[in-house]
């Protein structure tokens, strides 16, 4: 088992040149960007004196390659700068959101799985029946409707009309958390869902075609526990590489909802500080989503090995 | 209503007034409830404070936020047009009108128990006055020295003759905070402020929320009435709008004009437009071909449709400006003749000029900005129709004003709010050269407006004072230095068992008299 995760080590030491490339385009591209943000601290009314005292407190008088140096050799001190918005130490402002947003992704990916699995299941015992008709229709609505509008819909009926759910926010105890955060995360699963019901319906299908499941069958194996036992695990393969691939695009996704949810996410956090043009924010913010995606990778390539034991990536020939 | 002696009086004033206008009635005019004590008030607006440190941050969210917690000497009336004493009793000024001595509320602590004397008040407004290059230091330009004559008595020593010194003690930058910062550096100080205002910081979470809690050691007695206000950060208006129909929050700070009327039919929700000092116009840039010229900018200014634009816009919910001072500040003129919309008019302006067919020029607008977009595109629209081709060049609220603070532009959509109530502020800024910004950056320069504006600085009788101003509106006026576009309110959306919000037209608001009802 231990010499099948070997291949962690040398992805790691991979990841490093493209969380490297990330800090290169994103540092780059913010500074692309028209306006300064010294006069976006200070407002409308600010002097130009005040304007260029502030530029030169915030380094910004500096070559621009100057500027990256320096942000690098911050970076490899945890220090990721301050926050031109909030004048204190970026990273303290997205620690305070990150775990905002991974508790909306996890949410997001467990509703996604109770979405799922059971209809998936439902459809590949009953190939072209009207129930599998029913659960395809359900995913060919769910992947046409806007992931915005899936949101204000929810909002409307469920949080307006209902108020069975807040309309938005995050709430101050953990009962409150999931309690702020069901409708976001069943709006991101209503979107994810569809992509995860049609591989597992397609894979689920195939199992209970294969031999060994007849054999089980024979032996009396049947209903849940077949299902359970024998069908989902290696069912499930497929389905985690693409869970894996849309781990990505749901934090992405999680921006938009954050906006709609008003929920304090890095979403959130990356929106405001791109209109204020908070460089150390953007930076700090999309290194750790580029970070995320990379050991999101890895993280993948790590449950597939453990669920199937015939994947070895440490393997000769395969790394 | 029974903030202060005479606010019952103003409060009917203003009731009045807004039932002649034709609004619907105020919170604050339910002057039938008893106030109750408790509840806990919810504000969902577009962004969160950024910094209490109120002689340097320059966003208005920050600034009223910081007003709850840190109080000034004086204060503007509910109507704007006024100052009132507020930790400050009285003054009385010299008979060469160059020193105001000060007599301060022998009542008053810090939320901290420490007594406010005069000790404070110095530091207070020398720490201010020395941020004249980062922050708002400049507003206390006139103050040649503040001295401690005793506990209670402050002296101001002026450099020259000032009117609109008292409405300076009414900035938020002159708020009285305790001496050497009760011993903390300012950083420190302003991570967690010790004032005099009617709350606390209960917990500020940047970028999520930001809390306050009742301050018990309030000298108002009885006041405030709520427990606790909160302000949330609700980036999206339809989501700040669904929170207000859901009943999660109380406030809707800036509701879009497009559902503005629409929520007021909501049950249980009001709407209000409470005037405001915001005036939009178009900027010309005067050291530039051919905004140079006087009759290519009346032109321009008698081409737009103001009424059209109210419409368009602001679905209604403003007026037509007709001066660069606007209605909720005082000494604005609404007889003053702005340029209104002629279309003949402007066609001979244009003949007059040196572009008689006309010319093609740009229009700069900040992006991202819809109400500023549309308004682009009538004005364009408008301008077509005398022969001037308009391209409109958006770009980012920061690379826009840039592009406005070092003269690169043609025309641009600009604007502005009052902080102080007195008209001094703003007519420096935009009519004299030397007043910090080349005048609002258009290059105006005319020497007659210049003295009528020093001159008014300086006159103390408020007859003579409004005479100058009104001459001043006329003159820039007919110079169209800018072309004046409209007059907007300030819109919320409250649940109406808020009672007692009222919002003054510099936009900020006492939290200390508004309640909740049952």
């Amino acid at each position: 088992m231990l010499q099948r995760l070997m291949f962690i080590p040398s992805r790691l030491l991979q990841a490093i040149p493209v969380v490297f490339g990330v800090t290169l385009i994103v540092f780059f591209m913010a500074h692309l960007l028209p306006g300064d943000p010294a006069q976006a601290i200070l407002g409308d009314k600010a002097t130009p004196e005040g304007v260029a005292a502030l530029r030169t407190q915030l380094g910004l008088d500096k070559p621009i390659w100057a500027q990256y140096l320096l942000f690098l050799a911050h970076i490899g001190q945890g220090d990721l700068g301050t926050s031109f918005t909030y004048q204190r130490p970026v990273t303290e402002i997205v620690l305070q959101a990150i775990p905002v947003t991974m508790s909306l992704v996890v949410f997001a990916l467990i509703l996604t799985l109770a979405i799922s699995i059971p209809l998936a299941a439902i459809a590949a015992t009953a190939p072209d029946k009207p129930r599998d008709l029913a659960v395809r229709t359900f995913t060919l609505i769910g992947q046409g409707m806007p992931q915005f509008w899936v949101g204000i819909m929810l909002i409307l009926l469920v949080a307006v009309r209902w108020r069975l759910f807040p309309v938005g926010g995050f709430g101050t105890t953990f009962l409150d958390h999931i309690y702020y955060l069901f409708l976001p995360a069943l709006t991101l699963a209503i979107s994810l869902s569809p992509t995860a019901i049609r591989s597992l319906r397609t894979s689920t299908i195939t199992v209970l075609g294969s031999d060994y499941v007849a054999t089980a069958r024979s032996k009396g194996a049947a209903g849940v526990p077949l299902f359970r036992q024998h069908v989902l695990r290696n069912a499930a393969m497929p389905t985690v590489s693409v869970i894996g691939v849309h781990l990505g695009y749901l934090v992405g996704g999680s921006i938009v909802i954050e906006k709609v949810f008003a929920i304090p996410g890095l979403g959130s956090l990356m929106l405001d500080a791109i209109y204020a043009r908070d460089f150390p924010t953007i930076q700090a913010v999309t290194l750790f989503v580029g970070i995320f995606v990379t050991l999101v990778g890895i993280f993948t390539d790590v449950v597939y090995t453990l669920m199937d034991p015939r994947v070895n990536l440490g393997a000769k020939g395969r790394a | 209503m029974t903030r202060r002696p005479g606010a019952a009086i103003a409060a009917l004033g203003v009731a009045a007034a807004l039932l002649l206008g034709g609004c619907t009635a105020t919170a604050s005019g339910s002057t039938n409830d008893k106030p109750v004590r408790g509840g806990d008030l919810v504000f969902a607006r577009a962004t969160g404070v950024t910094s209490l440190d109120t002689t340097t941050v320059h966003n208005n969210v920050s600034i009223f936020t910081a007003e709850q917690l840190m109080e000034t000497l004086f204060t503007v009336s509910d109507d704007g047009k006024d100052i009132e004493p507020w930790l400050a009793t009285g003054y009385e000024i010299s008979d060469d009108e160059l020193t105001y001595s000060v007599t301060l509320r022998d009542d008053v602590e810090f939320s901290n128990g420490q007594k406010m004397t005069a000790e404070d008040v110095k530091f207070s407004i020398d720490q201010d006055t020395k941020t004249a290059d980062t922050g708002w230091g400049y507003i206390n330009e006139a103050i040649k020295e503040v001295s401690v004559v005793d506990d209670l008595t402050v002296e101001f020593e002026l450099k020259y003759v000032s009117t609109p010194f008292l409405a300076v003690l009414t900035m938020f930058s002159n708020q009285i905070v305790p001496k050497d910062y009760a011993g903390k550096s300012a950083d420190e100080f302003y991570e967690n402020p010790i004032g005099t205002g009617p709350f606390v910081l209960d917990e500020w979470k940047k970028g999520q929320y930001f809390k306050v809690v009742r301050n018990e050691n309030y000298w108002q007695t009885d006041k405030p009435y709520l427990d606790s206000v909160q302000w949330n950060v609700v980036a999206d208006v339809n989501t700040r709008k669904l929170q207000l129909q859901g009943g999660q929050v109380q406030i809707d700070v800036q509701p879009d004009w497009s559902s503005f009327d629409s929520l007021s039919e909501t049950p249980g929700i009001v709407t209000k437009a409470f005037e405001s000092t915001l005036l939009s116009d178009i900027a010309f840039n005067q050291e530039r071909e051919p905004f140079n010229d006087v009759h290519v900018r009346r032109a321009i200014a008698y081409a737009i449709d103001r009424e059209a634009l109210v419409d368009a816009v602001l679905f209604g919910h403003g007026t037509p400006a007709n001066s660069l001072i606007a209605p909720g500040t005082p000494y604005y003129d609404k007889n003053v003749e702005g340029p209104s919309f002629d279309l003949e008019k402007a066609k001979k302006e244009l003949a007059k000029s040196e572009y008689p067919d006309g010319f093609s020029t740009t229009l700069l607008i900040s992006s991202g900005n819809t109400e500023k977009s549309s308004t682009a595109q009538i004005i364009q629209a408008a301008l077509k129709k005398v022969g001037i081709d308009v391209e409109i060049t958006p770009l980012g609220p920061t690379a826009a004003h840039q592009a406005m603070l070092s003269m690169d532009y043609d025309m641009t959509l600009s604007g502005w709010t009052m902080d102080i109530p007195d008209p001094d502020q703003w007519t420096t800024f935009a009519v004299d050269p030397a007043g910090g910004s080349n005048s609002d950056n258009t290059g105006y320069n005319n020497p007659e407006v210049i003295a009528i504006n020093d001159k008014a600085k300086q006159e103390s009788d408020p007859k003579k004072r409004a005479e100058l101003y009104s001459e001043l509106q006329q003159i820039t006026g007919d110079d169209a230095f800018l072309a004046y576009l409209y007059y907007s309110p300030y819109g919320f959306a409250l649940s109406e068992k808020v009672k007692g919000f009222h919002v003054t037209p510099l936009g900020n608001y006492h939290l200390e008299d508004v309640y909740l009802s049952e």
